[in-house]
Order: structure tokens, then sequence, then C-alpha cells
């Protein structure tokens, strides 16, 4: 797991413009690059163009470091939301959907897929209410019903839209929709209950 | 239209951060997160909620193409110091050279070597990291790996020294971070397999002036081949 910390550093860093920037940028790269083109790769499935959005995704973290706020406990997150964001972008400019391998590479055990794609053990730096966050959303993904949660991970892992999920699915258009939409709901609810000591 | 009071709001937001929300629909919610305070508050607030971490295991390594795209489009040698300010001129351009050969020989080393072994753990006092010291296994090459970055000021640099076990001290590299990958000086080579202990120490720009330590000694630990 990366570690958060120094990753922080290493941002405010970049951000500061001076003669140490360039440097703390490229280790930045080093430290992070490998598992930002692993999410990359995942929706964008072709290798090329999943170094096309990390090269992108980089570009703008660079021009856009100074927005990163030093308070934020997930630097790693954010550098993923700037990854998924432009990969999604790239995945509905080019039909990913229709490479051959396509389906086959898409998961159908949404629960093997969460444990191989995430973490939930707690940071070495971590925090009592991080180490809780943690722990909540993973028991709060297991709550949800099955199909929910499998269009979750779908659509968050590999970045399928709503027509997608239905073929992927073979399920009826408004049927997916409303699992996504439904599943994200209770899946905020069930956390914050969990903050607010309500569920346990 | 405000999205900040709507009612689908949330849903809007959950609908994002999973990744379905598509074309026109994202684009305007992107738009109001840029511009209405209260957007861009709320998404915060999912991405708080809902913010799983990943595993090492997807890791996949890019091509070394990507970064030096990036840097040549960046400018990114315009957040660098020069070379002569970095090193220093009475040693520079060895240390200089040195580094270069290191970083020309070093994407080869990776490629083909076998994995570098671990000689020294060097610790120091309070809030310092702890630095891992490995050699390659033709001697070459030193890598030092830093439990957190830590990159010298623009007013100082840090230097690796090599206290043999018959007492001399010797310097092994000038570095702008705790983080390196050098080529051990051919005299040191055999030295580094005698044992003794390996210390950094923090000195003016372009390491020490005189040959010995002159700042603080803030690192050290023994060498165990």
């Amino acid at each position: 797991m990366l570690d958060d910390q120094a990753i922080k550093a290493l941002l405010l860093r970049t951000a500061a413009r001076d003669d140490g920037a360039a440097d703390a940028f490229r280790r930045l790269y080093e430290l992070c690059a490998p598992l930002l083109l692993g999410v990359a790769q995942r929706i964008v499935v072709r290798r090329e163009l999943a170094e096309e959005v990390l090269h992108d995704a980089f570009a703008k973290i660079w021009r856009s470091v100074d927005t990163f706020d030093p308070l934020a406990n997930q630097p790693v997150a954010w550098m993923a939301a700037i990854v998924r964001n432009r990969a999604i972008d790239v995945r509905t400019t080019h039909d990913v959907a229709r490479v051959d391998s396509y389906h086959a590479m898409l998961d159908d055990d949404p629960d093997g897929s969460l444990d191989r794609l995430f973490d939930w053990s707690p940071a070495a730096d971590d925090d009592e209410d991080r180490r809780r966050a943690a722990q909540w959303l993973r028991d709060c993904l297991s709550r949800l019903a099955a199909p929910e949660r499998q269009s979750l991970v779908l659509a968050y892992e590999h970045g399928l839209s709503h027509s997608e999920l239905a073929s992927h699915l073979k399920k009826p258009l408004g049927t997916v929709k409303s699992w996504v939409r439904r599943g994200m709901s209770s899946l905020r609810l069930c956390v914050e209950s969990c903050m607010s000591g309500q569920a346990r | 239209m405000r999205l900040a009071g709507s009612p689908l709001l949330d849903a809007l937001c959950g609908e994002y951060l999973v990744g379905t929300l598509r074309g026109a629909a994202r684009r305007r919610f992107e738009r109001a997160r840029r511009e209405e305070p209260l957007v861009a508050q709320r998404l915060d607030y999912w991405e708080s909620v809902i913010a799983p971490r990943y595993t090492k295991m997807i890791e996949v390594q890019p091509s070394a193409a990507v970064w030096s795209r990036l840097e040549r489009e960046l400018s990114l040698s315009r957040y660098r110091a020069p070379w002569h300010q970095r090193l220093g001129f009475w040693r520079g351009w060895a240390v200089a050279a040195t580094a270069a050969l290191a970083l020309a020989v070093g994407v080869d080393l990776a490629r083909h070597e076998p994995p570098p072994v671990q000689i020294a753990q060097l610790t120091g006092k309070g809030e310092l990291p702890v630095v891992t010291a490995h050699l390659s296994k033709d001697g070459r090459t030193l890598e030092l790996h830093a439990s957190r970055p830590v990159i010298a000021g623009p007013a100082q640099s840090y230097e690796l020294w090599l206290l043999t076990p018959d007492g001399k001290v010797l310097s092994v590299a000038v570095l702008g971070s705790l983080d390196a990958r050098f080529e051990v000086p051919e005299s040191q080579r055999p030295r580094l397999r005698e044992g003794g202990r390996l210390a950094v120490s923090v000195e003016p720009p372009g390491g020490s002036p005189t040959g010995r330590a002159t700042g603080p000694v803030i690192l050290v630990g023994p060498i165990t081949i």
C-alpha cells in the first residue's frame, strides 16, 4: 500500500514549483504510476490507451496540483479520481466494449474482485476513523443485494456505462440503472449510519 | 440550472463517483462542480465516505516513454536546480559524470541484473526515515531507499560515507535525496564488502568541501554482508 503521508509531501513539494518540484514530481510518478496504470487499464483495456490516460492524468496532476487540499487524507484517491475520469472519457471515445476478449475479461465474481482490487486492511498510518471507515465500507458492500454489488463493481472497476452493464448482465436498461442508483444510495446511507454509531 | 439545491444532487454524486454518469450529463455535473461550491463539497463528502484503496496487485509498469514525454511536454527541467548549483563547482563535474553514468547504465542494470542485496539499514533520531542500502550482485551499484521521501533543501545536500573497520572515512556519494541509485567508486567496491558502517551527513550543496563530514551525521548503520 502506498504511504499517504509520503505521497502528500511529494504533492505539496510539486505544488511549490521550486527547484525541487521536478524531482518530487518524478518520485511521485515512480511511486504511483504503476498503480494508476493498473486502474486505467481496467477501464480502457488496451495498453496503449491506458498509457495515454496515464500521461494525460499526470499532466493534469502537474497542472492542477495547487488545487490538492493539504488537509485531505487521501492523496492517492485524489490522483486515482483524475485517472478514472480521464479513462472514462477515453473509453467513451473508443469503443472498448467491441474488443473481442472484452467480456471474457470482465469479472463475474464481484466478491472476489472486491478483495483482489481493494485493500481493506488499515494502513499503518491510519487514524482510528479511517481504520473503521474501510471496514464499514467493506461490510456495507457485502450487505447490498448481489446484483447491485455486481453492477457497482463492474461500473467502478471497468468503467461500464448503464447500457454496457445492461448488455453484459443481459437485463433491461431500466433495471440496471436502478441497481446502480439504489446500490450507491444504500452504500452511502449504510456507511453513514455506521459512522453515527447507529448500526452497531 | 443550479444543481446545489436539486433533490437529485446525491444521486448524481453517486453516479459520477461510480462512473455511470456519461456524456452531456457528466460534463454538466463537472461544470456544476467547478462553479457551485455546494456541489463540490457534496462530492467531496461522497468521496470521503466511499473511498476504497487499491491493492498493489493491480500495478502495471508503464513504459519509459510515458515519463520522457511528460518531462518534455511539461518542461520539467525548469523546476530543477542547475547541476552546478546542486553539486558545487569544485567536484561537480566528477559527481555529475558518475550520476550520468549511473543513470545511463541504470536502465539496463535494472532489466538484466539479479535483484540487489540489502547490506545495511541506516537509522537516525526522531522523525528521520529508515534508509536501507542495497548493493547489486556485482558490487557496482548501490541503491538507497528511504521509508518516506526526503529531499535535500536548496542550500544543502546529503553525503553518504563509508566508515571502514580500520577507521577510515570515505565519501561514497553526494545525494539530493535519500532515495538514490548510483555507481560505487571503483576503489571502494572491495571495501564495502569488508564491513564497517555507512553514514549520512548533511553538507553544503555539492558535498563536504573538506573530504570529511562537516555537518551533522543524521543516519548510521552497520554493513552486514
